[in-house]
């Protein structure tokens, strides 16, 4: 039994091979702590009705310590979106061209190929065609990052709205306000909703996957991973021969620990969200 | 002093000059004679022995320091210094025949009619003491103002009172309002802050013409409180009668719900009356206003201010902090505190730099109101269709991937041979 066992992405045939960067591991991991702060002290205002709401505020310490948890998080927010946005700034600045990154290979821009593969993945839900083979990124995963993008953008925005509704009054009527309300708690339960299900369940919880998948957070993947969730760019890869390139050691045993222990975390936490919202809608 | 007690006084003394005047030889020949028997500690009427004995035993002494130190025992007990023994048919004196007012409104009171009735109701004696009759500023009387709570107490904390009198539903109130009088602002002024200008039950109920709140004049019924608590809260009272609940209290209007004008206690309670500095009043009285202004009340919720009150928080708006305390008066009175002329002030109070775009917030937004806030609405319904589309889309996705691995699962297994599986 290897030290991996949970680890989706150390099955089969070693070696790893690198699949994200130091930086990219961070600020995911920077996006998982925020975001569950996010929701967990912002939870409670939006269902303020649920019979759980008070209990958990307080819970918190109290509503203005909610508060301030809510705004540090925001600030790691800006501060990833900020980040990633700059390295793609300086991935630029350090030769690679615009057009490579929005339409080469590793791009997260959604193309003819990805509506090809949504379709592919229907019909073979159905029995009806053969699975879709991807590249390094399905239009999930591609769905994902610019759900997060998106998201960052309009609940960033209007919470900062609502956030300093003193200096923003100087150029925008107060009723913009109301509207900040009503778009920055519905797409944070949209946000929360589709993470913590259809996010947990295509990366971690689909039986392929099951329990976890530490690829984020190893930053490596073992060979036979690649195969079969991103096959096209194992074989580009392979062709390239740039697999030599990408071979990684090993994780170790502490990384590993801390991996999983984040992981499971993140999904517990996640869930147990969930639960709390299914329980104030149903209540 | 304050100048009702002082007529009283002076107006007890004027009726008692001729008495004192008058008697003032007879009196100490004729308390020798009383003394006789009644000084004698163990003078004891009735001869059985039994419980029924009453002790006679009334020292001439007894009324030194009283209200009362002026009278002779006959100028109560009129008749009885005639001799002995003592042939007279009425025993007492009524204390109206002094105290006329008192009489006459004791004659009008609850109290009075279940006395008649039932004989278990409080008459002068049972609250002033018979010989030891202090006034209500003497401390030691039991109807000074720091005494009167645990005097009224005497009965209507009893429970066999309270199964008598306060049994049906209607009276469930007055079940409890002894207990929880001493629990609110004003008990707490008079136990434990010693206070005398706080208001104990007469002071709302009234000393002698005490009278159930549904009777019409009654000094606690609907249609009196306004005066009853304005009587103590001057400056209260006359801004609530300016407001719109003060003059829909005068004519009788009722609100868009169908909902009559709200007096005091409607708000504050009757006993229950705390602090409204005290979080718990001000998160209390939030659901108050809701029960008559209902629409006004979920929408608010919709709101910041609403969901931090939901939570429990004094943090954000409440009603009072925008509509004022007792001064609320429609959006179309200029005198309002939300007058379109007058919300950047009203928001101003908790946001300093709140200008005329600050002012435009909706704090009753309604997202569900389309003809009223448009804007609200199509968001609402965007965000809403966007939420369900995501979900409805992808919770497909997943749920068909998922028996699509289930499907092939079991399948695989099926074709495989037992005991050759990976």
């Amino acid at each position: 039994m290897t030290p991996q066992t949970l680890d989706a992405a150390s099955r089969g045939e070693q070696p790893y091979l690198w699949r994200f960067t130091p930086l990219q591991r961070t600020l995911h991991a920077l996006v998982i702590v925020s975001f569950l702060g996010l929701v967990i002290t912002g939870l409670p205002l939006r269902f303020a009705y649920a019979p759980w709401a008070r209990v958990l505020v307080r819970a918190l310490g109290g509503l203005a310590a909610a508060g301030v948890i809510h705004r540090l998080c925001a600030i790691i927010t800006f501060g990833y979106f900020t980040a990633h946005v700059g390295s793609l700034i300086y991935r630029v600045a350090r030769g690679t061209s615009w057009k490579r990154i929005l339409w080469g290979p590793d791009s997260m821009v959604p193309q003819g190929k990805d509506v090809r593969d949504l379709i592919g993945m229907f019909k073979w839900f159905l029995g009806r065609g053969p699975r879709p083979r991807f590249e390094r990124y399905s239009y999930m995963e591609k769905f994902d990052y610019l759900a997060v993008f998106w998201g960052v953008a309009i609940i960033g925005f209007s919470g900062l709205l609502l956030w300093f509704p003193e200096f923003f009054s100087r150029f925008l009527p107060g009723w913009v306000f109301n509207v900040a309300t009503i778009i920055h708690g519905d797409e944070a339960l949209l946000a929360m909703s589709f993470i913590f299900t259809i996010h947990f369940f295509n990366v971690h919880l689909r039986p392929e996957k099951f329990p976890i998948d530490l690829v984020i957070f190893t930053g490596r993947a073992t060979t036979d991973y690649l195969k079969d969730e991103h096959p096209l760019e194992y074989e580009r890869r392979r062709e390239a021969g740039a697999l030599a390139g990408l071979a990684a050691p090993p994780v170790s045993r502490l990384a590993y620990v801390w991996s999983v222990a984040l992981g499971f975390a993140s999904l517990g936490l996640g869930i147990f969200v969930i639960v709390l919202v299914l329980w104030a809608v149903l209540h | 002093m304050s100048s009702r007690t002082f007529s009283r006084l002076f107006g007890l003394l004027v009726a008692s000059l001729p008495l004192a005047w008058g008697t003032a030889y007879g009196q100490a020949s004729q308390v020798v004679q009383c003394e006789k028997c009644h000084g004698n500690r163990d003078f004891i009427t009735g001869r059985s022995g039994g419980p029924q004995d009453t002790s006679l035993y009334v020292p001439a002494a007894i009324l030194q320091d009283t209200r009362h130190s002026g009278l002779r025992c006959a100028d109560c007990h009129r008749g009885y210094e005639a001799g002995y023994p003592h042939r007279v048919a009425t025993k007492v004196v009524p204390c109206q025949t002094c105290h006329e007012r008192e009489g006459r409104d004791w004659e009008a009171s609850i109290h009075a009619a279940n006395a008649a009735a039932q004989g278990d109701a409080p008459s002068c004696v049972r609250c002033h003491g018979s010989h030891v009759v202090y006034g209500t500023g003497d401390r030691r009387s039991p109807t000074h103002p720091l005494n009167v709570a645990a005097l009224c107490g005497n009965c209507h904390a009893d429970p066999r009172i309270i199964g008598t009198y306060f049994a049906t539903p209607g009276k469930a109130q007055a079940r409890t309002a002894v207990a929880q009088y001493f629990k609110t602002v004003h008990g707490n002024a008079l136990t434990r802050d010693g206070l005398v200008v706080s208001a104990t039950c007469n002071d709302c109920h009234g000393a002698h013409k005490v009278l159930p709140a549904d009777s019409a004049e009654s000094t606690v019924n609907r249609r009196n409180i306004p005066a009853t608590c304005g009587a103590c809260h001057v400056g209260v009272a006359e801004v609530y009668e300016r407001s719109a609940h003060g003059l829909a209290y005068r004519t009788g209007r009722k609100n868009n719900e169908g909902h009559e004008a709200p007096v005091c206690v409607d708000c504050h309670t009757a006993h229950g009356i705390v602090r409204a500095d005290q979080p718990q009043w001000l998160l209390g009285v939030v659901a108050e206003c809701g029960s008559c202004h209902k629409h006004l009340y979920e929408t608010y919720f919709e709101t910041y201010h609403g969901k931090v009150t939901r939570l429990g928080f004094t943090l954000a708006a409440m009603c009072s902090d925008c509509h004022t305390a007792h001064d609320m008066r429609p959006a179309s009175d200029a005198r309002s505190s939300v007058f379109p002329a007058n919300r950047v002030a009203t928001c101003a109070r908790c946001h300093p730099a709140a200008n005329e775009n600050f002012a435009r917030y909706r704090p009753h937004g309604d997202p569900r109101d389309r003809a009223r806030y448009p804007v609200l609405f199509w968001t609402w319904l965007f965000m809403t269709l966007l939420l369900a589309g995501v979900m409805l889309f992808f919770g497909t996705h997943t749920l068909l991937w998922l028996t699509r691995i289930v499907i092939d699962r079991v399948r695989g297994a099926a074709a495989q041979p037992p005991g050759t599986g990976p």
